[in-house]
């Protein structure tokens, strides 16, 4: 054994390529370059300009670079308001058969482990991963192609209408680790498919999860993520390509994890494509919270819409990259984002960057950014009126991220969404300094 | 007769009151007592400290005491948190009410109804039974409902929010309400309405205190005592009649010094 320390990451890469070789060749091709790309770039660090905000140092270190075992425990009994009728566990990545239940799919609906998928039908798994996620430097994507293994393939054709529960879980109370997930989505024929993704952790754990999406032409995909809180480091990336008609809406609501990695890249591909992004956070001690969006107006006709709204206290960062491009046959667009932040305390940070590149004429783009603190004025208010302290400073948290939620249908839910954040926000006595 | 003879019968007793907003002193050396049952008119020129005495009535914390003392029902008062004022009975209507999008007047006024009751040591208000309770007091403020759905003064009129503000003192049941101009901007039959309103829950031992600039209100809700505030002082005090008089004359006179002239404290 040589006396120079190996990266622990490049160690487990170097070996999970070794051992999976020869399995499909397209799929191990795929593996072999993003496995040489980690090996050239390994995590950036906050010199790279697009991770800027997000120290990976801690992760880099190697206390995440083992596989988390393949069995483990769902964290967590609090169940969600969740109205649908069809759950779908993974624990440390594995689709669990045992846990889930699949009983009330519609026919037209097919959701399949990814593992099983890649021993039936290698070939269609390969195909779809290089249509929907095309390969990319990126650390997490990397990590995601060597280590491909598990995940999900949905893909509904026709005028269905489901709602799915996924929970995501991490169970690192034996050993520290990550888990890396693929899901592919494919919606077709008018579908509507809803998704509440869930993600849990206990213990030290990293969650690599990524998301390959097409909405087909006038389908509609909602989806509504929440981040429990424990959730130590989560990279959540999606690709979606929204075709004509279609819609595609995202909700994350978030609170109480380490680190919050949250991509979407979403290229509006056929007129008349809608493309909603919100997301409403509370955040605390030394937690960091990225999201990083990209919406791709390719077509002229679309519409898009962007609000993340957090609340900031202790020495906790967060950060919003949001890119609008629109291209310059995309005339007609009409793309909205606002990105707003309150801090609590004085060494809480937010970091925001809209990018907005339009290239075509006839264009309607706002964008807005504002930083504030908890309004003094309404706090005294309500406080004038019976409210204690702190029930004013969480109801201020309500009002703050209304917006985001207020499409929400399910109401019980929504109220579990919310109360989260409230019971997230930091005591007034924490938060200063 | 004096406030001392009757300072166990008083609700309020605001001795020597100093205050300041950064460093500048509003209030300087205010006096004012308030047995139950009471209504209190204070008028004044713009900038006197009428709203500066109000807040600080209410616990705001951008306002600092300086000196003096304020006893309300035999308890220190300057030592309680405004939420804590509130549910021992003070109510604010603010001269210009705070709106608060994102939270539904509903829930804006459950919550604090609630937070009330549990400091009364009261049992909570469920959904069913609030709503039956905030419509009663609607009607007698005249509100309309579709008010209660939307949030806390977002885009409310100006006689919406003071009406609204009336209606937060219906619902909290306060032993003593302080308007602060709850009159401006409001059209007549709003004035007539909201003082109607204010008439009902008159009565018993609640007492007021009735900041206004016009006498038209004092028509309505009519005052057993009216006090004029100038310069951080209440420099002159008497019955309903002194609200006639400033009416007519104004307040040049404040100029001519014998508005300095020791003058009856309030009873
Ligand atoms: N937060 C503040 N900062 C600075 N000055 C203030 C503040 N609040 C009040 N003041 C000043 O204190 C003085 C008294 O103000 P206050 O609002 O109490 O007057 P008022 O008698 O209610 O007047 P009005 O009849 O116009 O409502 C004014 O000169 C005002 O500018
Ligand atoms: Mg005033």
């Amino acid at each position: 054994m040589s006396t120079e320390t190996v990266d622990p990451w490049h160690a487990m890469l170097s070996q999970q390529v070794a051992d999976s070789a020869g399995a499909h060749s397209s799929l191990d091709q795929r593996r072999q370059s993003a496995s040489e790309m980690f090996q050239q770039s390994g995590f950036p660090t906050r010199k790279h300009e697009e991770w800027r905000y997000t120290p990976l140092k801690s992760v880099a270190q190697g206390e995440y670079s083992a596989l988390l075992p393949a069995d483990g425990v769902l964290p967590g009994d609090d169940e969600l308001a969740t109205t649908s009728d069809i759950r779908i566990v993974l624990i440390n990545g594995r689709f669990r058969d045992d846990l889930s239940d699949l009983t009330a799919l519609p026919d037209e609906v097919s959701i399949r482990g990814l593992a099983g998928m890649l021993a039936e039908n290698p070939d269609f798994v390969s195909e779809s991963i290089d249509r929907l996620i095309p390969s990319d430097d990126h650390p997490f994507q990397n990590l995601a192609d060597v280590f491909l293994c598990d995940g999900l393939v949905i893909e509904a054709q026709g005028k269905t209408d489901a709602r799915i529960h996924i929970v995501h879980a991490q169970d690192g109370s034996t050993s520290s680790g990550s888990s890396h997930v693929s899901g592919l989505v494919r919606l077709s024929g008018g579908a509507k498919i809803e998704i509440l993704e869930e993600f849990r952790s206990r213990g030290t754990t990293l969650a690599n999860i990524r998301w390959g999406m097409e909405i087909g032409s006038g389908c509609e995909f909602s989806r509504q993520r929440v981040v429990r809180p424990g959730c130590d480091v989560l990279y959540h990336g999606t690709r979606v390509q929204v075709e004509g008609n279609a819609v595609f809406r995202d909700l994350i609501a978030g609170s109480g994890s380490r680190l919050v990695r949250n991509e979407i890249h979403a290229i509006l591909s056929g007129p008349e494509g809608h493309v909603d992004l919100l997301g409403g956070y509370v955040s605390n001690g030394d937690e960091i919270v990225d999201h990083h969006t990209v919406i791709e107006h390719a077509v002229e006709d679309c519409t898009s819409r962007e609000i993340y709204r957090g609340v900031l206290g202790g020495e906790s960062r967060g950060a919003f990259t949001g890119m609008i491009h629109v291209h310059q046959d995309a005339q007609r667009t009409d793309a909205e984002q606002s990105n707003d932040a309150i801090l609590l305390s004085r060494s809480a940070e937010m970091n925001t960057r809209p990018r907005l590149e339009i290239y075509a004429d006839d264009v309607k783009c706002t964008h807005g950014a504002t930083v504030g603190e908890l309004d003094d004025e309404s706090l005294f208010y309500l406080r004038s009126r019976g409210v204690g302290l702190e029930e004013a400073r969480r109801m201020l948290v309500r009002a703050f991220t209304a917006e985001v939620f207020e499409d929400l249908e399910n109401e019980a839910l929504k109220e579990q969404f919310i109360e989260q954040l409230q019971e997230a926000m930091p005591a007034a006595g924490e938060s200063k300094s | 007769m004096s406030a001392h003879e009757n300072e166990g019968k008083m609700i309020l007793d605001v001795n020597n009151l100093h205050a300041s907003v950064e460093g500048s002193p509003i209030l300087k050396g205010l006096n004012l007592s308030v047995k139950p049952g009471e209504v209190h008119a204070i008028m004044g020129p713009n900038g006197s400290g009428k709203s500066t005495f109000a807040n600080v009535l209410a616990g705001r914390e951008d306002y600092t005491v300086d000196s003096g003392s304020v006893s309300y029902s035999g308890l220190d008062l300057l030592d309680l948190d405004p939420e804590e004022r509130a549910c021992e009975g003070i109510f604010l209507a603010f001269q210009y009410p705070v709106s608060i999008p994102g939270i539904s007047n509903a829930y804006f006024l459950r919550s604090a109804l609630n937070a009330v009751r549990r400091y009364r040591e009261e049992s909570e208000v469920d959904a069913v039974d609030f709503l039956q309770l905030v419509r009663e007091k609607m009607k007698l403020v005249g509100m309309d409902e579709k008010l209660l759905q939307r949030s806390v003064n977002d885009g409310f009129s100006g006689g919406e929010k003071k009406r609204n503000e009336i209606l937060q003192m219906a619902v909290l049941d306060p032993k003593l309400a302080i308007l602060d101009e709850t009159d401006s901007g409001l059209d007549i039959d709003a004035l007539r309405i909201v003082a109607e309103g204010v008439n009902a829950l008159r009565g018993g031992d609640r007492a007021f205190i009735v900041v206004t600039h016009y006498q038209r209100l004092l028509d309505y809700i009519v005052p057993d005592h009216v006090h004029v505030l100038s310069e951080g002082q209440i420099v002159r005090s008497g019955d309903k009649t002194l609200a006639h008089e400033l009416e007519r004359e104004g307040y040049s006179w404040l100029e001519s010094g014998h508005a300095r002239e020791k003058t009856q404290e309030a009873s």
